[in-house]
Order: structure tokens, then sequence, then C-alpha cells
């Protein structure tokens, strides 16, 4: 298959999944195309909104879109890491000799929700984190890897914050993308109301294959990226740190933390995924400026006066990309800006 | 794998495109200060003559090619022009990137297919302008500078001012020849001085007059011939009518002697005067004093009490003459006398404004013992109040206007200290009227002696210090009451 057949089959199975997707979420088709987005980079997507928004229901879309195994854990104060990872269990064989088997815990799936992260302890996040940085979970010395592709989709609440367990800043930096799901305007609204209050059942027909997905994560690997796009890129991330000779104003007003050279990865493969998407064969500054929120905002934390101010993360983000490409093309001749 | 040449081709279109941009902005800079240099030698066409336009001309044309050469040698990098191409035809970073990776080892297989795509799209282009026209600051103003130009070249020459300097040579024309007799005396050209100028002056020469000595009518004949110089003249009609009328700045300059000596310390009293210099002579003790210096402390005394009137002056000439005869301890004493008097009169002076003096000064030294002892200075002023008599406020000799406060019994800053026992009965409050000893004691005033002093001293205050109006009815109201008791 030559390269031109291989993105053309890319973008004819990203529209394909995205249109069973939206066989049942109505609206929200920038979370389904950054969902989709970071699934095909290889990471994981933390969804954040308030409930009856369809977070779930995405997933689970999702998952029933894709030929690929999954499950769910709902996150509660006494879910317990084994309850995550699986634990090794007493068995009796046909002998009547009894020795440990390894019961597989959910994590072990291809497509795992995590539904309300925030409510589980620490312990079984980490447990969890774990699995999502090194695709693998070690139970009882022995190391088990996870099927491949794994993707993790988590959700959490944003408003009711009593008995949560926020994710710290390093956990939270395992996400590629975190996204916010707000409300659906008025036709959504409508469309929603009347695709679900009917008697029509909605399947969802599975277009998609893990091996496939896997293939598709080489292909946008190989998406050439200019250099002044790389640089521009890098300058965003270095952007976000106050403490950087050419940060903005705003990042050296509110910003206590910037963005990790993951998020420039993130943000770099994110826009791999969005130009091959799109047809593109390669990256360009609009993937970047459209991904720059969704890898950074939970990468910057701010500080202080930022809190107290109430600074909208995604706003300080656009600030700093617009200061960030205009500090590059100060850099060239006025006739070449 | 090589550049596509379709990339190719638009990248140097585009960087032509780029270099007509530059050539044109150089140019308007070059072409500005250059007219700026042109407009400034069309001000010297007079010195330049025919030359003047040319040079002008040459000069404009110089810059703006110059300008135009250096826009046009600069050079563009080819990944900014494909940049510069991306953005201008909405390429989305192709060219940019096609170009860059079909050049690196490592490219991928979908490169061949991001050239071949952005190929296809470049070939569908429509030929425009992608560099962007970018006026400079200092050219916006060259029409300006080239009416100004255009102006000095089509006006008459410019007549420049001649700044020639005088020729000092010998051959250089004759010098005017007006001689030293028939010039002008040089009391004649200057200037008359300012009459405020000369009143300073007249004063000097009055003063002079006065000090030497000289008769009325010489002074008055001085002052005359000074009076018409200074500013009064204009006021008065002649010298004698201002005499006349007087003036009080002349009259306080002819009595000099009156005129305190700012040199001196007129803070000392003749007291303190007479001391320092007795400190002066003696050196020390008054006992280890020169007969001689003691007979010169004992004429400056004398000398003093002569000229005041003081009551010192006895004792002083006293001294003298014990002097005379020998009797140096008898002089001593006569001198220590006539000191202390100095001092009391001195301190007398003072009228109550310094904290000292007083009761005060006659409580302490063994000075005050031989006043009494000697039995001089027993004044009005010197009495001492006796047991059982206070002080009224404003009276006697205290430093204080409201006189010393009434000694208390056995010193005791506390009326509980005071002996004694409380009264019997019933006692409404704290209660200070004592039974006992305490009790038994006398008022030390009497209560009807000096309430009408004090009704007096109230109406003098509200007579001469600034009692607030409102509060006049009160006090008088108080002190009503205080008479009805």
């Amino acid at each position: 298959m030559t390269q031109d057949a291989r993105v053309v089959d890319f973008v004819a199975s990203f529209e394909a999944l995205r249109a069973e997707v939206e066989k049942v979420i109505v609206g929200h088709r920038e979370i389904i195309n950054h969902v989709l987005i970071g699934m095909f980079a290889g990471g994981h997507v933390l969804l954040e909104g308030v409930p009856g928004l369809g977070k779930t229901l995405l997933i689970k879309t999702l998952a029933e879109g894709l030929e690929l195994s999954f499950s769910r854990i709902q996150f509660t104060p006494d879910l317990m890491p084994a309850d995550i990872i699986g634990t090794n269990i007493i068995v009796e064989d046909a002998d009547g000799r009894k020795h440990f088997q390894f019961q597989q815990g959910p994590i072990f799936a291809h497509i795992l929700l995590a539904d309300e992260i925030n409510r589980a302890t620490p312990k079984t996040q980490s447990a969890l984190l774990e699995g999502m940085q090194e695709a693998g979970v070690t139970v009882g010395g022995v190391s088990r890897p996870l099927p491949a592709p794994f993707f993790v989709l988590a959700t959490q609440n944003p408003i009711e914050m009593e008995g949560t367990y926020p994710l710290p800043e390093a956990q939270l930096d395992r996400f590629l993308f975190k996204l916010r799901v707000r409300y659906p305007a008025l036709e959504e609204l409508n469309a929603i109301i009347d695709r679900t209050t009917q008697a029509r059942a909605v399947t969802v027909d599975r277009v998609m294959s893990g091996a496939k997905v896997m293939a598709f994560r080489e292909l946008i690997r190989e998406v050439p990226i200019a250099a002044h796009v790389r640089d521009l890129a890098s300058t965003i991330i270095m952007a976000t740190h106050p403490l950087w000779e050419h940060a903005p104003d705003v990042a050296r007003r509110f910003v206590r933390y910037g963005a990790s050279p993951r998020g420039a990865q993130a943000l770099v493969l994110g826009a791999k995924v969005r130009a091959l998407a799109e047809g593109r064969f390669n990256v360009s500054v609009d993937d970047l400026k459209a991904l720059a929120a969704p890898a950074l905002r939970h990468r910057i934390i701010l500080n202080f006066e930022g809190e107290a101010e109430g600074i909208d993360t995604d706003q300080l983000v656009s600030q700093i990309v617009e200061s960030a490409e205009a500090a590059v093309a100060q850099s060239k001749e006025p006739f070449l800006r | 794998m090589a550049h596509p040449e379709t990339l190719d081709r638009l990248v140097r279109r585009v960087a032509a495109q780029v270099r007509r941009r530059r050539v044109e902005h150089y140019a308007l800079r070059g072409a500005f200060w250059a007219s700026i240099l042109a407009a400034v030698l069309l001000l010297f066409k007079q010195p330049l003559g025919a030359l003047a336009l040319p040079l002008a001309g040459g000069v404009l044309a110089a810059g703006a090619l110059g300008g135009a050469m250096y826009g046009a040698l600069r050079r563009t990098p080819w990944a900014d022009a494909a940049r510069l191409a991306d953005r201008a035809w909405g390429l989305e970073d192709r060219v940019a990137t096609a170009l860059e990776w079909a050049a690196r080892p490592d490219r991928t297989p979908i490169v061949e297919a991001l050239v071949a795509d952005t190929v296809a799209r470049v070939e569908q282009l429509e030929a425009r302008m992608a560099a962007r026209r970018v006026i400079p600051r200092d050219g916006r103003f060259l029409p300006v500078s080239l009416v100004v130009v255009l102006a000095l070249a089509l006006a008459p020459p410019v007549p420049l001012p001649s700044g020639r300097l005088p020729d000092f040579s010998a051959a250089a024309g004759q010098e005017p020849t007006e001689t030293r007799a028939d010039a002008p005396l040089m009391e004649d050209k200057a200037k008359p001085l300012a009459k405020e100028r000369l009143k300073p002056s007249a004063f000097e020469e009055r003063d002079f007059a006065t000090r030497a000595g000289g008769s009325g009518g010489s002074m008055s004949g001085d002052l005359s011939a000074i009076f018409k110089d200074t500013a009064l003249s204009s006021q008065r009609p002649d010298f004698q009518s201002f005499l006349k009328k007087g003036d009080e700045r002349l009259k306080l300059l002819e009595q000099a002697d009156r005129l305190p000596d700012l040199q001196s310390d007129f803070t000392a009293s003749q007291y303190k005067m007479v001391y320092r210099k007795s400190k002066s002579l003696t050196s020390g003790g008054l006992r280890d004093i020169s007969p001689q210096k003691l007979k010169e402390l004992l004429e400056e005394m004398e000398r003093l009490g002569r000229k005041g009137g003081a009551n010192w002056q006895g004792d002083a000439a006293e001294g003298m003459e014990a002097m005379e005869g020998g009797q140096t301890d008898r002089a001593l004493e006569a001198m220590q006398r006539a000191l202390d008097k100095m001092r009391a009169q001195d301190e007398a002076g003072r009228s109550g404004k310094s904290l000292k003096g007083g009761r005060e000064s006659s409580r302490s030294g063994a000075n005050s013992r031989d006043r009494r002892g000697g039995g001089e200075g027993g004044g009005p002023e010197d009495q001492d109040f006796g047991e059982g008599e206070g002080m009224l406020p404003g009276k006697g000799r205290s430093g204080s206007p409201k006189g010393e406060a009434t000694g208390r019994l056995r010193g005791s800053p506390y009326d509980v200290g005071v002996e004694g026992e409380t009264r019997r009965g019933r006692k409404e409050g704290y209660d200070t009227n004592l039974t006992g000893r305490g009790g038994q004691m006398g008022s030390r005033l009497q209560y009807l002696g000096v309430i009408g002093q004090y009704r007096k001293a109230m109406e003098d205050a509200l007579a001469r210090e600034s009692v607030p109006r409102d509060f006049h009815d009160q006090i008088k109201d108080y002190f009503q009451a205080l008479d009805e008791r």
C-alpha cells in the first residue's frame, strides 16, 4: 500500500469512527476529535465535566466502534489497587493440588474507562497511572504487559470536590490531553432529547480493529514537521515557564510552573494526528494552535495570583501561543513575516 | 531526493518578489536621506554656482540607486521564502516542510506523498504577489523633502551671511584718527551711577563726619552736597527742611552711640560681665588675686555703679579706699559684697521670667545668708514669706506665675501621709477633713482674704489673656459661686 493510500485509509477510518460515535453523541465534535486524536497518538485522555454531559457514553460508544476489549472501573474511595490490576488467588487443579493463579483486573483491557478517577485514593490512582505510563503492571514480582493498544479514558467531575482526591500534577502529566466537556447548545440539546427518548435503538458498528489502530500509530509518527513549526512548539512550551527570559508577561504574572517536555511531545504528536486526519502530510502551525489548550491546560500550574484572579487556563494558553508566535515573527525581517 | 522543480520555482519567485520589495524599501530610504543632502547643497547654490543643481540631482539619484542596490543584494533564505509562500497561498506549511524534508536523509516515506501533494497544489496556484510592501518610516517624508529640494532648485540663490573676520593687518584701512584730547573724558563718558547705589556712600560720609567731630556747619554743608545725590532730594526741596522734618533713618545714624554694638554679647548682664572680668583677672580664686588686679576690678565695678546708679557703688568705693590703705582683706570683702549685690539686682531684673530667682535664690547658698546677715538688700523684693503665709498667683519673686506650690506636711506627696485620724460619723466618700492633730491645724491661707485677689487676677486674665469669649460667663459664674460661699 502506498503512503497516499495509507493516509487515505487513515482519514477514512478516522471519519468512520467519528461518525459511529456521533450516532450516539450529539454535538461535542471537537471533544470527539480530540479523543480520537489522543487515542491515535498513543496517549490517554482525561475528560472533565459536570455529570450528565455524556462523557461516559462517549467513551462507551467509542469502545463499541472499535474491535477492542473494553472495561469500566467506577472509582470509589474504597477501591483498592488489586481491584484494578488483579490479584493472585488460590485455585485447585484437577489433581487436587492448589496453586496461585493471577486473576486479571479490569485494567487488562484495550480501552479502560476510569469513571470519576478523582474519587479513588491516591494509592489506587497510582496503580492505574503506573499502567498508563509503563503499559504493564507488576503483581507479586511478576511484570505483566497490558494489551496493545491500551487506552485509558478517565473522567472527573470538577464541581463535587468533597470526598475526592484531586490528581497531583505528576499524575495529570501522564494524560496526553485534558478535555473540558461543556454544555451542549440548544439545537444539540433538542437532538439529544429526540435521540434518547424515542423507541428507536441506535447500533454502533465496529469500524476499526486494534491492529489497525497500532498501524495508524506508526504512520502518524512518520508525519514530517518543519523546523520552524517545531521551533514554535518549543517556544510555546518555553513560554509557559515564568522564569524563561522571553516569557510573556501573563506567564510571569500568573504561572508557577510551566509545561514539561512531555507537554511538547503531546503537542507535536497530537498535531501530527490532526494533520493526518485532515488529509495533510505535514504538521502546520494551525495544528499546534488547535491542540495547545488540550495539551497544556493541565500542565500549567497557576500561582497564587493566578488562582486568586480566577485565570482561565485556556485563555492563558491562548495568550502564550500568541506571544510565542509574535516572538518568532519578530525575529524575521518585515518582508518575510 | 532533489527539490522538486515546481517548488523551487515557487520559492525563487517569492524570493524575487521579496527582493523587489526590498529594492523599493531601501530605494525610498536612500532617496529620502539623499534629498536631505541635496537640499543642503542647494542652500549653497550661490557659492557652488552652476554646479549646485547637477550636484543635487546626482546626490538624489545616487541615494536612491544606492538604496536600491543594497536591497537587491540582500540574500533571502529559501526557508523563509518557502514559509512566506505557504502563508501567502494558504498552503499550511506544506512547501516549507516539503523542501526541508526532501533534502533530509532521514526522510520518511510519507515525505514523498507530501512533496507530491504540495507540487500538485502549487501547480494550481495563481501568480500573485506574496511579499507585502513595507514603506519605511523615513520614506513617508520623501515627498516633503523632494518638494523642498524642488523649491530650492527653482528659487534664486539664498543669500548666505558673510561671516568675515576683521582684518588685523597693518595694510588694512586707517584707524579713526580721534585723538586723546578730543575724546571725552572718562568721567564724562561714564554713565552716572544709579542713585540707589550712591545712598550707602552718602551715609558713610555722614558717619565719618560725625565721628570725626566736625563742626555742625561744615557737617551740614557736607550733608547738603551729599543730599543732592540721594533719592531723597527729589522728595524734599532742600536739605534743611529735610533735617527739620526729620528723617528717622538719618537721626538714627547720627546717634551712633546709642546703636547697639552687635559685636558684644548683650544677653550678658553687668554682673556677668564683671564676674567674667574678675575670673579673667584672677584666673583662679579671689584670694590669689594680686593687689593691682584687684584695684582694676574695683575700678571697673565703681565705673559700672556710677553709670547705672546701682547700690554696690558704695561697696566698690569702700574697697578702693581699703586698697589705698593697704587693707587687701577688707577690699576683698567689699568687692564680694558688691558682687553679691550685683547678682541680686541682676536676678531681680529678670522679673520672674526665668526659672530661677525669687525664693529659690534666697533659699540656696551661703550668699543669701550673708546678705541677710549684712542687712543689705532687705527691700520688699528680698523678703521671705513666714511660716503660715502663702504666695498669691503672680506675686512675690517666684519664677512661676502662679507662685510656688504650698508646702505639704512632712513633704509627703500624698495627703494620706498626713498624720491624723479620719473624722467620725458617716462618710460620703473620700474625706480629707482630718481629726486629731491634722484636723486642728488652721488653714494657711485665709479664704476671705485671698478670694478677692484671685477674683482680681481672674478679671485681669480675662482682659489680657486670650480666653475664649464663650468661657467668660462660665468663669465669672464660677467665681461668683466662690464668693457666695
